[in-house]
Formats: C-alpha cells, structure tokens, sequence
C-alpha cells in the first residue's frame, strides 16, 4: 500500500475544474487510487460525486492510497496534481 | 435552501444553455441571485462541465459570479425527455448559487446524496416536490461557512 497525505492547493478547494483535471487523471491511470480526508471514509479517486462528497477546502490535507504494480507512480501523479493551484485564472 | 418557487419538475429545453438559464432563472425567482449570475452558470459550464453523473447536472457561476449572489440556494429543475449534456443525457438540473466558501459544504451534501442511486433515481422520477425538497433539505445544513 502506497499513501501520501497532501494539502489541496487550488485556492476554492477541491470542486469544479480542480475536482474535474483530478477525477480525469485518475480515471487514465492503470491502477485505481482512493482518497480520504483525515479519518475520513476512503472514495475512488476517479469518482466525481465521490471527490466532491469530500468536501475538501483549500488547505484542506487528503490522503491518496493505491496499491500494486504502479501504485507509487500513480499517487504522485495525482499528488502533485493536487499540491498545485488548478484554479481557472 | 430549496424553495417550493424554484422547483419544477416537468421543463423542456432546447439543449445544455437553455437548460442551464431555466436553473438560473428559477434560482432569480426566489431572489437568491441578480440577473447576471445566469451568464456566468453559461460561462462555467463552457470552461468545464457540471455534469456529475446519474443523469444530474449541478450548474452554478464562475468566481467572478459569486458578487451577483445574494444568499445560498438552489434551484431543481426536471427535463423528464432529458437534455443532451455535451454527450450525456441529464433529466436532473440542480442550479446552485453560494456566497463565499458555501459552495464547498453546498456540493459535499449534494453530492453525498446523489450517490446513493435510490435518491438519485427519486431525484429523476419522482411527481413530488416535497419529496425533492425533503431528500435536498440537508444539503448546506451542517456546514458552517
């Protein structure tokens, strides 16, 4: 198993085009990743509903998990996606 | 955060945009919001889709938008002959409008209750606007801004 906790750096949170450039690029990756807000219930990470149920602020920390063959891989592709400002303007 | 004036459940629309302004327009009669926000619910829907999946749209306006917002509410709006969403078929219009951060907690609860499929399919099907505006009353409830 393959975690890593991140603050979301988008400045309105993790929902609409942030939410949206997440669940796409979890969707393309070969192994499925979750994500969890502290002590939260773990959800797909390429679920839409699923990532906005979090309800994850700016600043907010979530943890990505995935296991297998190209699970490191695919929690720092969405790590780093999330550690940056996906805001449109 | 719904009202009884912003539900309809039985609208017809000649595609995504005509859609989107009927949620907006139904949100300015309960005057949760000023006239121009409806251009900017277009104007978000252009730059990415609100479509979330179970046949449900959950249109709301840009950043810029959120000045032409006078308090928290939603708009539910029904197209029973579904509306081509780049794509998609969406029956389930849910227009947001939030000030400040609100909309943070607005699509966390929103989203939580589409899903659970149940309430998803009875959000597409059901002839009671009560029964909408039950299943939607937690949403913005149990979040502090």
């Amino acid at each position: 198993m393959t975690e890593r906790t991140v603050t979301i750096a988008s400045r309105t949170g993790l929902h609409a085009r942030p939410a949206r450039l997440f669940v796409e690029a979890a969707a393309a990756l070969p192994v499925p990743v979750s994500v969890r807000l502290d002590g939260g219930k773990p959800v797909p990470a390429n679920s839409i509903l699923g990532v906005l149920s979090l309800g994850a602020a700016h600043g907010a920390a979530v943890t990505l998990a995935a296991e297998g063959p190209g699970a490191e891989e695919a929690v720092a592709t969405l790590a780093d996606l999330l550690s940056r400002d996906l805001d449109e303007a | 955060m719904l009202e009884p004036a912003a539900v309809r459940l039985d609208a017809v629309a000649t595609g995504r945009d005509d859609a989107i302004r009927q949620c907006g327009e139904a949100l300015l009669a309960v005057g949760a919001i000023d006239s121009s926000y409806v251009d900017s619910m277009i104007q978000r829907e252009r730059s990415i889709s609100t479509y979330v999946g179970e046949g449900v749209a959950i249109p709301h306006g840009t950043l810029d938008g959120k000045e032409s917002v006078r308090r928290d509410a939603l708009s539910f709006v029904r197209f029973p002959d579904g509306v081509d969403w780049d794509g998609n078929l969406v029956q389930v219009c849910i227009g947001i409008a939030a000030k400040g951060d609100g909309h943070i907690g607005i699509l966390s609860s929103l989203a939580r209750i589409l899903m659970d499929p149940a309430q998803a399919k009875t959000l597409r099907e059901t002839n009671d606007a009560e029964a909408v505006i039950e299943l939607l009353a937690p949403v913005g409830e149990d979040e502090d801004e």
